[in-house]
């Protein structure tokens, strides 16, 4: 049976073990489908019925004199908005909306607060003065004392005769309330509108009696108008929201399938019974893996969905988005099925990575509840105001799901970053999967009986290996993939540094320490057979032929591909200038020396890391197709170039072949070294040029070589395929070891 | 065949310290009989058990089925045992048709063939009336006659069964003593692991004795007998216990 059918069988007969637990149907099914819009709806009624309880009653007044009291008893009663057909009574949505667009009268400044249901009743007094029962209290501490112990809900404190449209005098008034408490705040807030409203009034009867007109007293009058459209509204909002939702709903999903399907499946004893059966235990992970995922995804899906209705249908939109100038932009949802994808990935994969290694269901909640927490912190950085999908956040896990999704909602989202972000996604994913893998099989794990699961990473208690394990290969790539974008990112920023020698100086410092320094410090520790890990041994001569072809031909088919790329996936012009930079100042320096920086160096470090390490940690459980591909794209990815990644993938997957077939890395070194070097000295004119150009290599439109050498690049390369088909192999290239049970 | 050389597993504890459960165990099981695994509890047999079947990976020694490595080729030797122990659970949400198709795939085994083979191991084992009734309704005697269904759906020449019997009551287990015996009778060689003594004296020639990881005693049950001049199996177990005690002592 193929892995892919094995994998197959195994992930449809999860699917229908999960979907049959009622557990997951309750947290995939009815929690979206019911709870949320039933606790939408709810808390949407309660606001309303609070709204309307507070305006109902009939608040207490203490003022200081009989002459107050008039005052103000007639104020109140005089107030336009208690006046019949006034000011129709609003519901709960128009109110929210309304506060937040600042019409409410004399609230202009409020127009960008936070809307609450507390915040909303009071606009609601504030514009519809509730019923007011005044009393006099002569002792002002008395007063503020009464206000305090709740006998009032407020103090009127008037601090000279009262306001007149007659004076010039401005009518200083205190207004005593305590803060804690909803209804002192709710009869402050009635009050407010009420002299508001009397202060635009006296204020408007003031200019009137002096000829003068209303905008007398506003010479400057300022308009905020949008330019955005409804739809880009709508897709700011939605951007900020459906991320962290997305976050949450998947992890939710993906928690009861995670744990049922590792711990879960120990504690009830069927895992010894499936790892009796002959399959290897990433296949059972990989198909585990699959279900986790869907169901995450499905999960995630169905409660954007149920939200999403009850809010467009349910009519809370103008709440959500707090403005009226704002369309959900449906168009936008195909980009969340985009983005779900790659979070489900990667929550799926580091859930059974924390599961594989409990032992019953208890403990793997336990381990799962900081999981939640970790991968909420990266999704708020990605949602604070102002982030952008740039630099080391293209590669931040989390943070660029979560950014790339409020850029694809706004229309902002590029290709390239879409890339980046499944690409990295992908290989944080893939060593989380190598992980649990890892972890599902340990017999500390699988077995309670079988010692301490903390021996798992003592070194005394690894046997030697000759070759590194899957988990140890898929962590170590994704370490050095991150570890090497921001140490590049680091060496690039600082301006100047660029082609000096400090830069290549930090390169090579970076080459070695991760990836050979960062492999080998592994294999010491877990005692990985060095000399097989990376492949050290002399290859038959066929291999040195083989390397030549490859090394001295694929440079121009590159040039080739790429020019082809040019014309669907041009270079940003930053990128291209970046590179001419680099180019410019390579130029200075003496060719050989950029030999040894751009060709020497990678061929060693690049090699011993992928060709070396990380194919021969992964061929073993992977099996050499897969491993060489895998390996190819890590390879690619390295180099922080979408635009490079094919020619450098492809690059890849020729090196890698070269190692398997010949069982020696050298090759593979030879090839590297003579396809950078060629790469680089063919275009300068103290170096390869001249010489080039003499045999009729001239770049023609286009960027493309000429025919016959493309034909000839062709054919050496075709060459090397058949030295590695038909060539004697290294006796001990094709062996496997088998992976620990 | 099973064949077990110098069989050792060694656990670390997190202190330092060394727990050795099996210490250089030998002896094999040839086609067509039925071996006898006795010992105490925590002697060290089921640890033996999951190393034959590509559980464990052993700290030492060897254990070779029909020629090959268990810890070379451990999923080629899969394909050639069946597993049971008292312990193995089911997928309470699957019918034993389900678990039995799913793990006939995992056997590669072609759909038609598997049809078959389920077919006349739900007939052999009489499990017609709940075949189509999810694993978590099924009573503990018919959760392990599904388990063996399980165990042979690949029909392996080799059968490793721990506490086959237990919990189960007297029909059950009258009728998984009679399967086991079946098997032996075509040619299949099992390895049976159990406290009952009564089931290893009517169905074992030859048994083992594991005692604190080490075998201390193997043979024919009547070259035992006699050497131990007991005739009560019981008897014959506490004296080689005992003797293996006061050796270890010594």
């Amino acid at each position: 049976m193929s892995r892919l059918s094995r994998i197959n069988t195994i992930w449809r007969k999860e699917l229908i073990d999960t979907l049959r637990d009622r557990r997951t149907l309750i947290a995939m099914i009815l929690v979206p489908i019911v709870l949320y819009p039933a606790m939408i709806l709810g808390s949407l009624q309660g606001f309303e019925l609070q709204v309307s309880r507070l305006r109902q009653e009939e608040y207490r007044v203490g003022v200081m004199s009989e002459s107050v009291r008039s005052w103000l008893r007639h104020m109140i009663d005089t107030d336009p908005a208690r006046q019949p057909g006034a000011q129709p009574e609003m519901s709960a949505e128009e109110l929210a909306k309304k506060g937040k667009e600042g019409e409410l009268a004399g609230d202009e400044e409020d127009a960008t607060r936070d809307e609450s249901p507390t915040d909303a009743a009071r606009e609601s007094v504030r514009a519809t003065p509730p019923e007011y029962r005044i009393e006099i209290v002569s002792d002002p501490e008395l007063l503020a004392k009464q206000v305090l112990e709740g006998e009032l809900h407020a103090g009127v404190v008037l601090g000279g005769p009262p306001p007149s449209a007659a004076g010039d005098a401005s009518a200083p008034i205190t207004l005593l309330l305590d803060q804690t408490e909803i209804r002192s705040q709710m009869a402050v807030a009635g009050l407010g509108g009420v002299f508001e409203r009397a202060d635009s009034e006296l204020l408007r009867q003031r200019l009137r009696r002096e000829n003068l007109a209303d905008t007398f007293v506003r010479p400057i009058d300022v308009v905020q108008e949008t330019v955005a459209t409804p739809e880009k509204v709508g897709g700011s909002i939605l951007g900020q929201i459906v991320p962290l939702i997305l976050i949450i709903m998947t992890i939710t999903g993906a928690i009861y399938p995670a744990i049922d399907l590792t711990a879960g499946e120990r504690e009830r004893g069927t895992l010894e019974t499936l790892m009796v059966a002959p399959v290897p235990t990433v296949d059972l992970i990989a198909g585990k893996f699959v279900v986790v995922a869907l169901i995450g995804m499905l999960s995630a899906g169905l409660n954007l969905l149920s939200i999403g209705g009850t809010i467009y249908l349910g009519g809370l939109g103008q709440i959500l988005t707090q403005q009226s100038a704002v369309v959900i932009p449906l168009k936008a949802l195909p980009w969340v099925l985009v983005v779900l994808v790659p979070l489900a990935i990667m929550f799926s994969a580091v859930l059974l990575a924390v599961c594989s290694f409990a032992r019953s269901f208890k403990e793997a909640q336990n381990y799962v509840m900081p999981v939640m927490v970790a991968a909420l912190i990266p999704a708020v950085v990605g949602a604070l105001p102002g982030m952008k999908l740039s630099g080391p956040l293209l590669i931040m896990p989390v943070t660029n799901i979560v950014i790339l999704t409020r850029d694809l909602f706004t229309g902002q989202g590029s290709t390239v970053n879409i890339l980046w972000v499944t690409l990295s996604t992908t290989i944080y994913a893939g060593a989380a999967v190598a992980v649990a893998a890892k972890l599902f099989g340990q017999e500390a794990v699988l077995f309670a009986d079988s010692g301490s699961i903390k021996t798992i990473f003592q070194r005394r208690f690894f046997k030697p290996a000759r070759w590194p394990n899957v988990a140890q290969a898929f962590l170590l790539i994704a370490a050095v993939f991150s570890a090497n974008f921001f140490i590049q990112q680091a060496l690039l920023a600082k301006p100047g540094v660029l082609g000096t020698m400090w830069y290549w100086g930090g390169l090579t410092a970076v080459i070695f320490g991760l990836f050979v320094g960062a492999p080998l410090a592994l294999c010491l520790y877990a005692r990985v057979n060095i000399k097989e890990t990376f492949a050290l041994r002399l290859p038959p001569l066929g291999g040195w032929i083989a390397a030549l072809c490859f090394g001295s031909s694929v440079w121009i088919l590159s040039q080739v591909w790429l020019s082809f790329q040019e014309t669907w996936l041009p270079i940003p012009r930053e990128y291209e200038q970046a590179f001419g930079e680099m180019l410019g100042v390579l130029d200075q320096i003496n060719p050989l020396v950029v030999v040894f920086f751009v060709a020497l160096v990678p061929a060693i470090g690049e090699e011993l890391f992928f060709r070396g390490f990380a194919l021969q940690g992964l061929r073993g459980s992977l099996g050499v197709i897969f491993a060489i591909l895998i390996v190819a794209v890590a390879f690619g990815a390295n180099h922080h170039s979408i635009h490079r990644l094919a020619v450098t993938a492809g690059l890849g997957v020729l090196f890698g072949v070269l190692v398997i077939r010949f069982g020696s890395i050298y090759p593979a070194m030879l090839a590297h070294l003579l396809n950078n070097g060629l790469a680089v000295l063919s275009g300068r004119s103290d170096a390869l040029q001249p010489v080039l150009e003499r045999l009729g290599y001239v770049v023609g439109d286009g960027g493309y070589p000429p025919v016959a050498w493309v034909l000839g690049a062709l054919g050496l390369t075709l060459i090397g395929v058949l030295i590695c088909m038909f060539g004697r192999r290294s006796p001990d290239g094709p062996l496997r070891e088998p992976e620990p049970i | 065949m099973i064949r077990i050389e110098q069989l050792t597993k060694v656990f670390p504890n997190p202190d330092g310290t060394e727990k050795i459960a099996v210490d250089h165990v030998d002896f094999e099981v040839r086609p067509g009989e039925i071996y006898g695994l006795l010992g105490p509890n925590g002697a060290g047999k089921t640890t033996t058990l999951r190393m034959i079947s590509g559980l464990l990976r052993p700290t030492a020694g060897a254990v070779w089925i029909d020629g090959t490595n268990v810890t070379a080729e451990p999923e080629l030797v899969k394909r050639q045992i069946g597993y049971l122990t008292a312990n193995t659970g089911l997928y309470v949400r699957l019918t034993p048709r389900e678990m039995l198709e799913y793990f006939a795939t995992l056997y590669d085994i072609p759909r038609e063939a598997a049809r078959r083979r389920i077919e006349a191991l739900v007939s052999w084992l009489g499990m017609e009336s709940y075949v189509n009734l999810r694993c978590g309704a099924l009573s503990t005697g018919q959760k392990q006659r599904t388990n063996i269904a399980r165990a042979l759906i690949a029909d392996p020449p080799i059968l490793v069964l721990d506490e086959p019997t237990l919990g189960l009551d007297v029909l059950s287990n009258r009728i998984i003593l009679e399967f086991i015996r079946t098997q032996a009778e075509q040619g299949k060689a099992v390895l049976l692991s159990t406290h009952a003594l009564d089931e290893i004296e009517t169905m074992c020639k030859r048994i083992g004795l594991i005692h604190d990881g080490r075998l201390v005693a193997e043979g024919e049950l009547e070259d035992l007998r006699k050497q131990t001049g007991r005739s009560r199996l019981s008897e014959v177990f506490l004296q080689l216990v005992g003797a293996a005690e006061s050796v270890f002592a010594g």
